[in-house]
């Protein structure tokens, strides 16, 4: 009997500890909530209507406002998010969509398909992605309520990659279909999505305003970087455009932001000693490119264009532009490790070797003259223009007579747009691409990068078409491989490096992931 | 070199003491090459920002160039470009100048585009010249003789007025002396006073300029050294590492403070007005 009384007691105390605890748990889970975060962001940008405009911050502050069909996740693979499921079909042709159900728009009503065509049609019309896809694309129709169907005239093996695409603009969202009826080609300035926030204020060229919207409906699956569940934390969320790096940085300092965007990476101990202060390195989302010009001697010939890769001394290279190596590293692919697209032994033999003597021979193979080679580049970015310094200091060493022209923007711009008047270019990519045809730089090998005309780039030529069609992973992964051999044989262009930027976060702003847009779901004040 | 005459080393401290820095400056960057091991314009990248130290007297900066070499080239630099505006202000001011002073017909309308000119402050002059013909050490030294020589002009005429009406002006004329002997022999030389301290604030302001011009991205094209371009790049650093930007800031001050020192002394001791009022 007492064994039972202790027994009984045992199990009750431990009922009463687990709910206490568990009782605990969700207090905490509550405290999250609550608190008006201000982040500070080094753009302003035009208008908040991502399908009219190519600038990437856009979609980065509305992406808390607008959800796509399909997110990436951590990882960069691609989880449908408002989709609940999906499927390929007659080779490519047909992409059957299944929405999720019962997830409430912030005018209160349930989005269904009609939203979805809708906002998908404007999509397809304007914005700078969907033209990318409208020549391949026939009609998108509507089978129910939750079910769509996209038609294709011809396989388009980049589709669903480019709805999710965190490039610049291109990423499809779902508005609500009375809205975009409303303003149809024009400018949004009403915006009614799905997201965990929504829009309450803008003033221009100082701040946006979100607030939490209650009746969020989250993704049911796992949260990671843009993909799954969704949690609205914060109540208030309030981007301000600080184009000062340093204001951003003392803002950070005294507490007046929870966030900077890209602050100065020199200044990284400086945070590091600051207990109130996080650093964010972010993965090497972008990359410097050297782009040849092709159309003219010495680059037409590729021997010369491989005489530059000797040339350079990559390492050397990384401290000048970026610095600090924990900002940057080597990397020959186009695609980073971890990328589904990656290619790991790209450029084997050719980059990372530096080998002046070889260079001069292939310089002496490829006929040049010993005129001056023109260095092309832009003086307002940090990279392009100490890039472009240590790369003349580099080439002079081995005999190359170089002339630098750094100008600002516009004017590299409207320069490197000429086919004459300059040999290399350096230039800023984003790195963190899903997929291999997404970025314009590549999609087409005669456009302004490189004006590269010749035998070997209609081999490329031949290679993107196949690459477009084909829709199995795997197959397209081995186009893949041949590119990026091909790519270091003929050197239209080739990545030097890849480098981070630096942002840094209070410390009471907590589960803060660094991806390459910032987000502010899941993370939470203290 | 008639002041040489008047100048005695302690009753003008300022003149001793901007002669003596300039004299310093002058050595430092006509002999550059040998007060130094390190190429102004080569990479290190792996030793960048480097803190001052026995193989860097002042440090390295973001691409590993040793700061004290950079300098001591950026000082030739600042030296070349003044040198070169002085003397172009001098021989268009002087000429213009003197040409207006001694004809008035050609005064008139001379020194109303030369107001007008006077208008626009001179550095927004040299800004926008050097935008539209391109950055370059050539072109500065245009961009700020160009802005620079208005004012000389009307300095050199308004000596020229008040002397060609001298009494021994007046004789030499009427003794049949040609034009362009009373201009030489007469007026200039006696005018050379007001126009040897306008040179010495143009040769400061120039040099300032140069910076300025360099700092907006305008002037001296990288890699080569300049002091503005120098104090531009080390602004992202100056946190991190002050001595980029301390060392070409202070070599600036001192060299505009030294020659604006002189351009002062000089007038104090030329100008036969103020020379009496100082003595009492």
């Amino acid at each position: 009997m007492r064994r039972k009384i202790k027994i009984t007691a045992v199990v009750l105390m431990t009922l009463v500890f687990s709910l206490l605890l568990s009782g605990n748990v969700l207090a905490q889970e509550e405290d999250h909530y609550g608190g008006t975060l201000n982040a500070a962001l080094q753009m302003s940008v035009a208008h908040l209507d991502s399908d009219n405009s190519t600038d990437s911050l856009i979609t980065a502050m509305m992406n808390h406002v607008y959800e796509g069909l399909f997110e990436f996740d951590e990882n960069l693979n691609l989880t449908p998010h408002l989709a609940e499921s999906y499927q390929i079909g007659e080779d490519g042709l047909v992409y059957d969509v299944k929405l999720r159900e019962n997830v409430t728009m912030h005018n209160g009503q349930t989005m269904n398909a009609d939203d979805v065509i809708a906002s998908f049609k404007r999509w397809l019309e304007l914005n700078n992605g969907g033209q990318l896809v409208s020549p391949y694309f026939d009609r998108v129709e509507k089978i129910d309520q939750y079910n769509i169907r996209f038609k294709f005239k011809e396989p388009y093996a980049p589709f669903l990659n480019i709805l999710a695409s965190p490039v610049s603009n291109q990423k499809f969202v779902v508005r609500a279909e009375e809205v975009v009826n409303e303003f149809g080609s024009d400018v949004i300035d009403r915006h009614v999505g799905t997201g965990p926030y929504k829009y309450e204020e803008w003033v221009p060229d100082q701040k946006l305003v979100l607030t939490r919207f209650e009746d969020y409906s989250p993704s049911p699956r796992e949260g990671s970087f843009f993909a799954g569940e969704r949690i609205p934390y914060l109540d208030k969320i309030v981007f301000n455009f600080i184009p000062d790096a340093q204001v951003r940085v003392s803002g950070v300092q005294t507490g007046q932001f929870h966030f900077a965007e890209e602050v100065p990476r020199d200044q990284y101990s400086l945070f590091e000693a600051n207990p109130n202060i996080d650093n964010v390195i972010i993965y090497p989302d972008r990359m410097s490119m050297l782009i040849f010009n092709n159309a003219n001697p010495p680059f037409d010939n590729k021997y010369a264009r491989q005489a530059i890769a000797y040339a350079l001394d990559f390492e050397e290279l990384g401290y000048a532009m970026i610095g600090n190596p924990k900002f940057w590293r080597l990397e020959p692919a186009l695609h980073e490790e971890g990328n589904p697209w990656h290619v790991p032994d790209a450029g084997k033999g050719i980059y990372g070797v530096y080998d002046p003597e070889k260079a001069k021979e292939l310089l002496d193979r490829a006929g040049y003259d010993g005129s001056p080679i023109v260095i092309l580049s832009g003086q307002d970015n940090a990279m392009e223009r100490q890039g472009a310094i240590a790369i003349q200091d580099q080439l002079e060493k081995i005999g190359v007579e170089v002339e630098l022209q750094l100008f600002d923007r516009p004017t590299v711009v409207e320069r490197r747009a000429k086919k004459e008047g300059w040999h290399i270019h350096l230039s800023p990519f984003i790195k963190i691409v899903p997929d291999p045809q997404i970025h314009q730089g590549w999609t087409g090998t005669n456009k302004w990068i490189s004006n590269w005309d010749s035998e070997e780039s209609r081999e490329m030529d031949q290679i993107f078409a196949e690459m477009l069609k084909e829709v199995d992973q795997e197959k397209r992964y081995k186009i893949v491989e041949r590119m990026e051999e091909k790519l270091w044989d003929a050197v239209p262009y080739f990545n030097i490096l890849d480098y981070s930027r630096l942002h840094i976060k209070r410390a009471e702003l907590k589960n803060f992931k660094g991806s390459w847009q910032p987000f502010f779901w899941n993370t939470y004040l203290e | 070199m008639l002041f040489l005459k008047k100048y005695k080393k302690y009753e003008h401290p300022y003149i001793t003491t901007s002669i003596i820095i300039l004299i310093i400056i002058a050595f430092l960057s006509l002999f550059a090459p040998l007060l130094t091991d390190y190429n102004p314009v080569r990479n290190d990248a792996r030793n960048r920002l480097q803190p001052p130290s026995y193989q860097h007297f002042l440090g390295t900066d973001q691409f590993g160039r040793d700061v004290f070499t950079r300098i001591l080239y950026g000082i030739r630099t600042s030296m070349e470009v003044g040198l070169a505006v002085v003397l172009l202000t001098v021989i268009f001011g002087g000429i213009v100048g003197v040409m207006a002073g001694y004809y008035s017909q050609i005064d008139k309308i001379v020194m109303r585009i030369l107001d007008a000119l006077m208008a626009f402050p001179g550095i927004i002059i040299a800004i926008s010249l050097a935008a539209i013909w391109g950055a370059g050490k050539l072109n500065i030294i245009l961009a700020l003789s160009f802005a620079y020589f208005p004012k000389m002009a009307r300095i050199v005429r308004s000596a020229v007025i008040s002397i060609k009406d001298l009494d021994y002006v007046d004789s030499a004329r009427s003794v049949g002396a040609k034009d362009s002997r009373i201009i030489f022999k007469y007026i200039l030389k006696n005018s050379a006073s007001p126009i040897m301290v306008q040179a010495t604030f143009n040769f400061a302001l120039a040099i300032l300029d140069e910076a300025a011009l360099s700092f907006l991205g305008v002037g001296i094209m990288p890699p080569a050294p300049s002091l503005g371009a120098m104090v531009t790049d080390a602004r992202t650093y100056m946190v991190v590492a002050p001595w980029m930007i301390l060392a070409p800031g202070i070599m600036i001050i001192l060299a505009v403070l030294s020659l604006n020192l002189l351009g002062d002394g000089l007038r104090d001791l030329l100008d036969p007005h103020l020379k009496n009022t100082l003595k009492k």
